[in-house]
């Protein structure tokens, strides 16, 4: 998960490296750190430092890290030879090593090889049966055969142990909502909500699943958490406040044969609506006759 | 409806969902397609396309907020949605998915010729070896039992592209990664300066 001032930092850094200005290291330390995929860069500038015997060495024990660095990326991008390569060095370097196991692990499993990735996987998890990062490849092998219902098992089996791996519970969710199973999506970000509830990204998913779920209740409580998500951002989600205008559309539809006290104030979506309007006044104004239209047709004024 | 009707799409809105679905090679994203029915002979033409999303396909707010800004856009131009494009996250993934199926339907009410394209991974890969000049993307609509169809073979829909040369164009823009300046509304939801219309790209 990243924040819009990492996002801009990791571009503007990417694009000064491409365009030759230097910090390829920081660069690689950066996607690091924030755990994000860009393996077609990671491949070239990283390779550019591991092909440079001077910049190599300057890197110290880093340069192991690099290895195992370029050599995942390399895979993302189909360079199995690049690949083999570089763990071929890190096995000399760290020859009883589990870590360089692993990556031996995928590399069979970029190569297809999926049942005996699955060998080397059990005989890993045999000796260290809390290996984490084995648990979640063999997870990410099933999905990528495409046994989705066998990638949910191990997975849910994976965070009845693990239950504090948020990422887990992210890719949980999202595989739920992939298959349309939106009361089990529901589920994990209410576990996410629970144990990290200041985090907007998981009311705002909360909401979304909750409203895709419908029915009066989920759409009174999509739109509380539209309302958190609102709050914890300092009302610049525009998903939010988008999210709070269709909720109280949709909400005003099912309260309108009943008349019972569902009918909302009208404070929440106007606020959310103006809100809007001077948003897109501001950075879209080619767009703002689309919005006020489509507000209206919501039957949301501001 | 008989089993046949003709699509033909055009090369601008062809390449911006491949190279859209390019851009964002490890996810599941899809599209929507706008245009209407030729005045001349019964054909649907689409005319555009817009890249929707590539993040939590199955939720329904944001694809409803987009089809309404959407809708309102083209609607004063006389352009309609038409159909639906989709690519699954798999290379080898050629089953039409709930969501897909579920978008589909709620086009159709609205316009009986909807059409669901497929992008097809294995034609795509295999562009560059030959001279295909057929869309890489697979036809579905929906035949008289309410079940999305593929299309092929003979006396069934068909789908061509308008300008014969699309392919090589798309070529030549997947060479310059063209992919990298392809806006959807996932983008625009996280920053709506960013453009879905995206008026420059092929310019």
């Amino acid at each position: 998960m990243v924040s819009k001032t990492e996002e801009t930092q990791l571009s503007n850094l990417e694009t000064q490296v491409d365009n030759g200005g230097g910090g390829a290291w920081e660069y690689l330390c950066l996607v690091r750190k924030l755990k994000v995929r860009r393996s077609d860069r990671v491949l070239k500038h990283g390779l550019s430092i591991l092909n440079d015997l001077k910049k190599r060495s300057s890197l110290g024990p880093d340069e192991w890290t690099l290895y195992e660095q370029v050599a995942v990326a390399a895979m993302d991008c189909q360079s199995l030879e690049v690949a083999k390569d570089c763990i071929k060095v890190l096995r000399k370097k760290f020859p009883e090593s589990k870590r360089v196991g692993r990556l031996e692990g995928m590399l069979l499993e970029a190569k297809g090889a999926w049942a005996e990735a699955e060998k080397a996987y059990s005989s890993l998890l045999e000796d260290n049966p809390l290996d984490q990062v084995i648990h979640k490849r063999r997870v990410a092998m099933a999905k990528g055969q495409g046994n989705v219902s066998v990638a949910i098992e191990w997975l849910n089996k994976y965070l009845e142990i693990f239950m504090a791996d948020h990422d887990a519970w992210r890719e949980l969710a999202e595989i739920y909502v992939s298959l349309q199973m939106y009361k089990q999506a529901a589920f994990c970000y209410e576990e996410l909500i629970l144990s990290q509830p200041m985090v907007p990204l998981y009311h705002l998913a909360y909401a979304d699943v909750l409203y895709t779920l419908g029915g009066l209740e989920n759409l009174q409580n999509a739109k509380k958490y539209y309302a958190s998500t609102i709050d914890l951002t300092g009302g610049k989600n525009t998903r939010a406040l988008f999210g709070v205008c269709l909720c109280s559309s949709a909400i005003g539809q099912i309260a309108k044969g009943r008349n019972k006290d569902d009918k909302e104030s009208p404070e929440l979506q106007s606020l959310a609506a103006t809100a809007l309007e001077r948003e897109y006044k501001q950075k879209a104004s080619d767009k703002l006759s689309l919005l006020t239209a489509a507000l209206k047709g919501l039957k949301v004024s501001s | 409806m008989g089993g046949e009707s003709r699509y033909e799409i055009a090369q601008d809105a062809y390449m911006k969902i491949v190279l859209h679905a390019l851009k964002h090679k490890s996810s599941a994203v899809n599209a929507v397609l706008l245009g209407r029915v030729s005045p001349t002979n019964d054909a649907v033409e689409i005319t555009d396309s817009v890249p929707l999303f590539h993040s939590h396909l199955g939720l329904l707010p944001q694809l409803e907020i987009s089809l309404i800004l959407i809708e309102e856009h083209y609607a004063a131009k006389g352009v309609n949605i038409v159909g639906y494009f989709h690519a699954n996250e798999r290379f080898d993934d050629y089953e039409l998915s709930g969501v897909a199926k579920n978008v589909g339907d709620h086009i159709y009410r609205y316009f009986p010729q909807a059409a669901i394209l497929l992008l097809d991974n294995k034609k795509l890969e295999a562009l560059p070896k030959g001279k295909d000049r057929s869309p890489v993307m697979q036809l579905y609509t929906r035949d008289s039992s309410k079940n999305w169809k593929l299309a092929g073979g003979e006396g069934s829909s068909q789908l061509t592209i308008k300008e014969p040369s699309a392919n090589a164009v798309l070529l030549d823009h997947i060479s310059t990664e063209k992919w990298q300046d392809v806006v959807d509304f996932d983008d625009h939801l996280d920053d709506i300066s960013k453009d879905w219309l995206n008026p420059e790209l092929f310019k």
